[in-house]
């Protein structure tokens, strides 16, 4: 039964705490039994916060190691957050996990997702579900109130994303919401995604194509219940205050430019600005209205977000400004405020306005002109397949312009019947349909996922040879080799790593992202984006693999991460630099318990362990496994033509590993390490499997070569040539 | 008996004559609702402390797949025939001086009457459950009548497309009520 008064939440025996914004369960829904019981969040809370830091516990101590993406052992788990449904801004999305077929190897990743769903759910009774089992029939699962059902999908199997919802609508009532896949994550493409409502999607991971293994075609929920927030005068000032909503009207706009400034062209277009979910306070998504449906006559709207803007038209890379990354407080504008073309004006008394406004110039690589047509049609192939864009967008069109460019296709047709033109609406919409259906031997293998398929392909042709296309703005158009294949760590395309698609940022930068994503699974970088005050660029620009104000940035930002996938806000949101206590103010409002920004972060440090130690346990991360998946993106030029070294790369890893805690020479935690974060069990366990490491009597500091980068030998044999 | 038929939301003046001050969503072209909900999330927290969607006196029609939504709420219509439906009213249901009729819920007996009678689609009045102590009270819009600052929904609209006929009629800016299509 949901919660219908504030004496349901408190009353509940389980709630010793008193806690307000939780709805106190989470239904564990097994598809191969069709059983159904329930987790007591009270349990877990308010030491896992809820969100993201809930699902490692859980996945801790439930997928055990040896679990494949596609076996019937691995766990989709999905939760809101304390402030879901309270109305405090941002507090609408939501995280999941599962291991993730798209990620190379096969590991345990999340992502997280906006929509109507969440608070849904929040009003159904439920902090969130897990799934687990495999059905042997396609079946959908009906969640109203305190009802779950199982109920056969045969007849919305096969359908695309769009189409799914508006059936479920039909026959439940415009009050369900729905997450669902498309016809992707039904074939088993690994990059399948799963969506919800204002296209937003869980896209990272692969996590549709693990719903199409267990043959859930979707969720969908109705709640008739409440959701409590404990402080609703201080929810009043957050919403006021968390970055400023301008608290103004906000037109339609009828425009006649696209794209980022320097890539624009002239189309006529119009646009709108929504929110993607419940209780926020801004309108950073841009509707894209009327635009050409790749399925229907009839006009479609569309939500489009920063990786789908490239697919209008590459010729250039996005422009950066400093501050984008390394922001003035007097010129600080959180990145919703930047989308939803809701910024303040520029405060020009800022000493360092000029030195944070600088924009690196973006490379250019010529490899699509504009056009919004095919831009929109593209978009709509992915939102109505269920397909990750950033893959689409920024891997496989850059691969197949800079192949085509490099006559790697002189020969092929990659199975479309027509010549290789990335350029071509028709060549790409083939090219898509036949992944996704699994069509022919390319479509069999690109549906395996770009890393995958390159892979099958020839690794050493196919990704590594040489794009003579790329130039840098930055260097008055000297040419800058790059690899075709923009493959940035884990499986997944490039992003912020200083080469490829969003490349043009100061080395700084690119080290952090490239740490950032070494120790995640996926593209950490749409979640988990660098930031760093100005105040500590200089000492940065001066020594970056040894700036400690780069280390100690690089953490804020990991934890920053954890805690907004947790109190749940957004990353367009959170963190602001500026209010480091804005987010256990959220999580105080939510549930009126008094935790600290300080206890917040320690809760992030016991989370990120917690993921760690799953990687550890369940996959054999190590240092080694880990400095070789982005060793390559680092041995490209960045815009200056400059790449890493080796032996100042290892000395900052391991300041990065001693700031958490970490052994140097495996990368795995030591046993103080997680006792200090309350995670004695794990450091148990940890012990029993023999990873739990001793320290060494002297430092470690055996780098050895750096691995062997085909695309850095291809330039050597050019250059001598 | 035929299919009810429901009424189109007042635009005109002459419309609007029948009307007492009621909620209004504003045209697109002056500012596009995001469907952030915060009209329905206000509205609970102010009434009852808490949100849900049956504890809203507002709601907001999700376009799913137009992304263009269209708010519901009472439009306080003059020959209230959610009052007159009432077998409480003057008790459970009251009108005050400006027209506005507004739920006493110590007197409702929760017979959804009211509800029924709305001559609108979908109905403006909600029915707030409660399973466990099996109450079940009217939820309507009373433009919150006892609250200083007004109504809520209009006071935390992120981007002020709500407002009030009274004031739509006449509006800054060219705004005017919205013409959305329903999905």
């Amino acid at each position: 039964m949901p919660n219908y008064k504030i004496s349901d939440i408190l009353e509940n025996p389980s709630n010793t705490q008193k806690l307000y914004g939780y709805s106190g369960k989470i239904a564990r829904i097994n598809l191969t039994t069709r059983e159904v019981s329930y987790l007591d969040t009270y349990q877990y809370v308010p030491k896992y916060v809820g969100g993201r830091m809930l699902i490692h516990r859980i996945f801790w101590d439930e997928v055990p190691a040896g679990t494949g993406a596609f076996d019937e052992g691995n766990k989709f788990i999905y939760m809101n957050g304390p402030t879901t449904g309270t109305g405090i801004p941002a507090g609408g999305r939501s995280a999941a996990c599962a291991i993730g077929p798209s990620v190379l190897p096969e590991q345990f990743t999340f992502g997280n997702i906006g929509g109507w769903f969440a608070t849904e759910l929040k009003y159904a009774g439920y902090d969130g579900f897990i799934i687990e089992g495999k059905s042997e029939e396609h079946v959908y699962i009906k969640i109203e109130d305190d009802k779950i059902e199982i109920l056969p999908a045969d007849d919305l199997w096969g359908m695309r994303v769009h189409q799914t919802q508006a059936a479920l609508e039909e026959k439940h009532g415009h009050d369900f919401k729905s997450m669902v896949i498309g016809p992707a994550g039904e074939n088993l493409v690994r990059i399948a995604s799963i969506t919800t409502s204002n296209d937003c999607a869980l896209a990272k991971g692969g996590f549709g194509a693990v719903w199409g293994s267990k043959g859930l075609k979707a969720v969908t929920v109705h709640g008739t219940g409440m959701v409590a927030p404990a402080d609703i005068e201080t929810l009043k000032r957050l919403r006021l205050t968390m970055n400023n909503p301008s608290m103004t009207p906000s037109p339609i706009l009828h425009l006649d430019r696209l794209g980022v400034p320097g890539g624009e062209f002239e189309v006529k277009y119009d646009r709108g600005n929504v929110a993607c979910s419940p209780g926020c306070n801004q309108r950073c998504n841009a509707l894209l209205m009327n635009g050409v449906s790749a399925f229907e006559d009839e006009p479609v709207n569309h939500i489009e977000k920063c990786v789908s803007a490239s697919t209008f038209g590459y010729q250039a890379d996005i422009p950066a400004p400093v501050g984008m990354f390394w922001p003035t407080k007097q010129n600080y504008c959180a990145p919703c405020k930047l989308l939803g073309r809701d910024f303040p004006a520029p405060d020009f008394s800022d000493p360092d306005f000029e030195a944070q406004g600088k924009v690196i110039l973006p490379d250019t690589y010529d490899l699509w002109k504009p056009d919004y047509e095919r831009g929109t049609i593209v978009n709509d192939l992915c939102n109505e397949y269920g397909i990750d864009k950033w893959e689409i967008d920024v891997w496989l069109q850059t691969w197949l312009g800079m192949g085509k460019k490099e006559h790697l296709f002189d020969d092929t047709d990659l199975g479309t019947g027509l010549e290789v033109d990335v350029e071509n609406t028709d060549f790409i919409r083939t090219f898509i349909d036949n992944m996704v259906y699994r069509k022919g031997k390319y479509g069999d293998l690109f549906a395996e996922g770009m890393a995958r398929a390159i892979r099958a392909l020839g690794y050493d042709k196919y990704s590594e040879t040489v794009y003579h296309g790329r130039h840098s703005q930055m260097l008055d158009g000297q040419r800058l080799d790059i690899p075709v294949s923009l493959e940035g760590g884990w499986g997944q395309s490039v992003h912020w790593q200083g080469r490829g698609y969003e490349g043009s940022v100061e080395k700084p930068t690119w080290l952090a992202a490239c740490i950032i994503r070494m120790l995640s699974t996926r593209d950490a970088n749409t979640v988990e984006h660098f930031h760093s005050e100005f105040e500590h660029h200089a000492e940065a620009m001066a020594d970056p693999y040894h700036s400690p104000n780069l280390i100690r940035a690089i953490i804020n930002v990991q934890n920053n991460a954890e805690i907004k996938d947790s109190v749940m806000s957004c990353e367009w949101q959170s963190p602001n630099p500026w209010w480091p206590t804005m987010e256990a103010e959220m999580y105080q409002a939510a549930t009126g318990y008094e935790m600290t920004a300080e206890e917040l972060h320690e809760a992030a440090c016991r989370s990120k362990l917690l993921m760690r130690a799953i990687l550890i346990r369940n996959h054999g991360r190590c240092r080694k496994m880990e400095i070789e998946q982005v060793w390559r993106v680092m041995s490209i030029p960045d815009s200056w033509g400059e790449v890493a070294d080796w032996q100042q790369w290892n000395e900052m890893v391991d300041l990065v590993y001693e700031a958490r805690g970490w052994d140097l020479e495996t990368g795995w935690p030591y046993r103080e390490t997680y006792e200090k974060y309350g995670l004695k069990d794990v450091a148990d366990e940890m012990e029993r499997l023999g990873l739990l490491p001793t320290r060494p009597a002297e430092r470690w500091h055996d780098y050895g070569e750096a691995p062997y980068v085909q695309f850095v030998e291809n330039c050597k044999q050019e250059q001598a040539v | 008996m035929g299919e009810k038929t429901y009424a189109a939301e007042p635009r005109t003046p002459e419309e609007l004559a029948g009307y007492a001050n009621h909620i209004v969503q504003y045209s697109p072209e002056y500012s596009l609702c995001t469907g952030c909900e915060t009209c329905m999330i206000l509205c609970g927290l102010s009434h009852e402390g808490f949100t849900g969607p049956g504890n809203s006196r507002i709601k907001v029609e999700l376009g799913t797949r137009s992304m263009l939504h269209r708010i519901a709420a009472c439009q306080q219509c003059a020959d209230h025939p959610c009052y007159e439906a009432c077998p409480k009213k003057g008790e459970a249901m009251k009108i005050d001086e400006k027209g506005i009729v507004y739920i006493d819920e110590d007197f409702c007996i929760g017979c959804g009457l009211c509800a029924k009678n709305c001559k609108f689609q979908p109905t403006r009045i909600a029915m707030k459950k409660d399973k466990v102590h099996k109450e079940w009270k009217a939820v309507k819009c009373d433009l919150c009548r006892d609250n200083p600052e007004g109504p809520q929904c209009v006071k935390w609209c992120p981007v002020r497309c709500l407002g009030l006929s009274e004031e739509s009629v006449f509006a800054p800016d060219g705004a005017k009520p919205a013409e959305l299509d329903a999905e």
